[in-house]
């Protein structure tokens, strides 16, 4: 594997090495199903449920058995959204789904397929901090409304969303409410008690677990319709419990709650990158007004494009991305930055630098060093009009 | 710049597949780069980047173990290649995309590019071949493809690299059978990348620049030489200068397009001969040497495929190269390049403006 500086834990973080540790036991002889009744089946179920445990305190659940594990955070979203929904609709004939224009492609692809099913969607704008009309979203909850979904914390730009607020008046109304906290979870405190939620959706390889786990938070007492049908997870979710991802979760869950106090750090990098990259000409921080995950920046670097800048910066020995990372590693223009309202080639020219557990202080020195040299040479070789 | 490492245009067909797997054995750090240059997931097919020739070059890219990256150029393939493109055909021109495409494209924004990334050298899978920074003809003279490369300079010229230059198609195939490339057997694509089913008249239609100047989509007359009816046709934008069918029937001699006249919506036929010219203004001159060359002699080639023709040219007061052929040539069409070559080596081209005589 190549040496390079990584900066794009919002893509996904290092596995940590407590949990390599951790699931090692099951790739050997910890294999057994944990739904079966002999001892090393038991074992292994008694794995799962500490790995719950974890997960439950990461969020602050008060009962373990509220939190259910999928194969990711795209699931836990798409169970929410979906389960949610066609419970509602069954139950109460409420069809009315309401947003924020900045959620996560994997909440965005599903909306025009419950469009199509008759679901009415309502989405929410934000402003040009990328902060979400409050106002304007509360209004549009009525006797129809299934659900709001607004998430914690926008992978793009890290800006942190009321949901609080909004969570209460859901609650008043007797709308269901779900949070995507698939970035903000192990970044920031987050507790489901103080926030209100419903539901909440989580991901394992965000906090240095392993891809294919993630988890859903539902409060007690919610029904949802189950995507995957079977017995397993009390029958919210079925098939057989990915034993490795979820002991992973459990482990990277724990130490991502244990590090929370650790913010200071990361503020510190995050200054150090800001102040290295706004001393260049024609640079904005994007978001940079209203709250945010201490470890996220995203940049508007005029006069290039941000795909084509990314692959320089690898070049030049530094992982960092031009805005999410998607299935082809193709660039389209991000819906964060044009919610909020920037001209095409700001957002074009977008750049996310995000740190987590394994930075050091080489990488982001090294990120620092090479950006300036970088970005003049992209400049003088850009058509994008500055 | 680092002279080891070599930016790779896969377009996801056999040639620049092979181009990519001969620079790895030869030891360079090779990069992989596929250009989407229509929006989305349009169906383009070739060289354009339609999302099946992506994933044959990721595929090919994974297989040779070299870095690969997409990058979309949609925005600037639709300003410098389509639209010059479409304005050629309302013009009543046929134009020379893949010329333009090279030019801004390929050897512009992606070997700027391949510099930002620190890059000695941009290759691709064309046929021809580079040495000291001068462009000749391909091994394979069926493949030589500087018909589309001619308006380079010294600047990229002594960046690329043209690995398959020196081979023929078939060595090319069993060269990526032997290493098992996925695209060792793929078929070539012969037309224009951007174009399906080779429907220019619709893709011209279509494009929002035809709104109000679609005179060349308009029915007209089709005439002789003397002015004379002969029928009609749908728009000049289905004809090209020396086409033979899709005229009048009933008249005993075939019939060949002999001019086409867009603004007067009308398409002027005449016999074999009539087609035939020696005098031609050629504008946009670019020379591969960098030094404009105002009069002298050489081999033109007025077409991909026409064997380069002896000509005398002179640079005249509008700016323009007037050429004279040593004999009249079948078919010089406006829109189309004009290629010059000394022997094997490229000199420089432009596009043919106008038919003198």
């Amino acid at each position: 594997m190549l040496e390079s500086a990584y900066l794009d834990y919002n893509a996904t973080a290092p596995i940590r090495p407590e949990v390599m540790g951790a699931v090692s036991p099951f790739l050997k002889d910890g294999f057994a199903n944990p739904n079966s009744p002999y001892r090393i089946g038991q074992e292994v179920r008694r794995a799962l449920e500490l790995a719950r445990e974890r997960v439950a305190r990461l969020l602050g659940a008060k009962n373990p058995g509220e939190i259910v594990f999928t194969s990711s955070g795209s699931e836990a979203n798409s169970a929410a959204l979906y389960g949610a929904a066609w419970h509602s609709l069954q139950q109460s004939g409420r069809n009315k789904i309401i947003v924020s224009a900045v959620e996560h492609e994997s909440m965005r692809e599903i909306l025009p397929i419950l469009s199509s099913q008759g679901f009415k969607i309502y989405e929410t704008g934000v402003d040009s901090n990328g902060l979400i009309d409050d106002g304007s979203l509360l209004e549009a909850i009525d006797e129809r409304t299934a659900l709001v979904s607004v998430m914690q914390a926008n992978n793009e730009t890290g800006v942190i969303q009321p949901i609080e607020k909004i969570a209460a008046v859901c609650r008043e109304r007797g709308v269901l409410f779900h949070s995507d906290a698939v970035q903000s979870a192990g970044k920031i405190p987050l507790d489901v008690e103080t926030l209100g939620v419903d539901l909440l959706s989580i991901s394992g390889h965000k906090l240095g677990a392993l891809k294919g786990a993630g988890a859903l938070y539902i409060r007690n007492g919610v029904k949802l319709f189950p995507l995957i049908a079977g017995l397993q997870e009390k029958r919210r979710r079925g098939g057989t419990e990915n034993v490795i991802g979820i002991v992973a979760l459990g482990v990277a869950a724990q130490l991502s709650l244990a590090e929370l106090s650790n913010s200071q750090r990361y503020l510190s990098w995050r200054r150090q990158i800001e102040d290295g990259c706004l001393s260049a000409s024609n640079v904005r921080l994007n978001g940079g007004e209203g709250p945010r995950l201490p470890n996220t920046s995203n940049f508007s670097i005029e006069g290039v494009d941000g795909h084509s800048l990314a692959i320089a910066f690898d070049l030049a020995g530094v992982c960092v991305s031009s805005g999410s990372a998607c299935a082809t590693g193709l660039s389209s223009p991000s819906h964060v930055l044009r919610a909020m309202g920037l001209p095409k080639n700001l957002i074009k020219g977008a750049l996310r630098v995000s740190t987590g557990w394994r930075t050091t202080q080489e990488e982001v020195d090294r990120f620092i060093e090479v950006f300036p040299r970088v970005v003049n040479k992209m400049r003088s070789v850009s058509l994008v009009p500055a | 710049m680092n002279q080891k490492r070599v930016i790779v245009a896969m377009s996801g067909g056999v040639d620049s597949s092979v181009a990519a797997a001969l620079l790895v054995e030869q030891g360079f750090e090779v990069i992989g780069v596929t250009l989407q240059l229509l929006p989305g997931a349009s169906t383009g097919f070739g060289c354009c980047g339609s999302p099946a020739d992506i994933a044959d070059a990721v595929a090919v890219a994974s297989r040779l173990n070299i870095s690969h990256y997409v990058i979309t150029m949609d925005e600037l393939f639709e300003d410098k290649v389509i639209r010059p493109f479409v304005e050629s055909y309302l013009r009543g021109d046929t134009p020379n995309p893949c010329a333009l495409c090279n030019r801004f494209v390929k050897f512009g924004h992606l070997l700027g590019l391949s510099e930002a990334w620190d890059a000695g050298f941009l290759a691709t899978g064309h046929y021809a071949r580079v040495k000291e920074g001068k462009l000749y003809r391909a091994q394979d003279e069926n493949k030589d493809q500087t018909y589309f490369l001619y308006n380079l300079g010294p600047r990229e010229l002594f960046r690329l690299v043209f690995p398959v230059g020196d081979l023929s198609k078939p060595e090319v195939r069993s060269y990526a059978r032997r290493l098992g490339l996925e695209t060792a057997d793929k078929p070539e694509s012969q037309e224009i990348c951007f174009i399906p089913n080779r429907d220019y008249r619709g893709f011209v239609k279509s494009h929002p620049l035809s709104s109000g100047l679609d005179f060349a989509l308009k029915s007209g007359p089709i005439k002789d030489v003397s002015g004379r009816e002969l029928g009609r046709h749908q728009g000049t934008v289905d004809y090209t200068i020396g086409q033979r069918k899709g005229l009048v029937s009933g008249s005993h001699a075939p019939k060949y397009v002999v001019r086409l006249d867009p603004k007067n919506q009308t398409v002027i036929v005449g016999e074999k001969e009539e087609t035939m010219s020696s005098v031609c203004e050629i504008s946009d001159m670019t020379w591969t040497s960098g030094n404009p060359i105002a009069q002298g002699q050489a081999l033109v080639r007025i077409r991909h495929r026409h064997p380069p023709a002896p000509a005398h040219f002179s640079l005249n007061k509008e700016g323009r190269l007037r050429v004279r052929f040593d004999s009249p040539q079948r078919a010089i069409t406006p829109g189309q390049s004009a290629v010059f070559y000394r022997g094997e080596e490229v000199l420089g081209g432009g596009m043919i403006k106008e038919v003198i005589e």
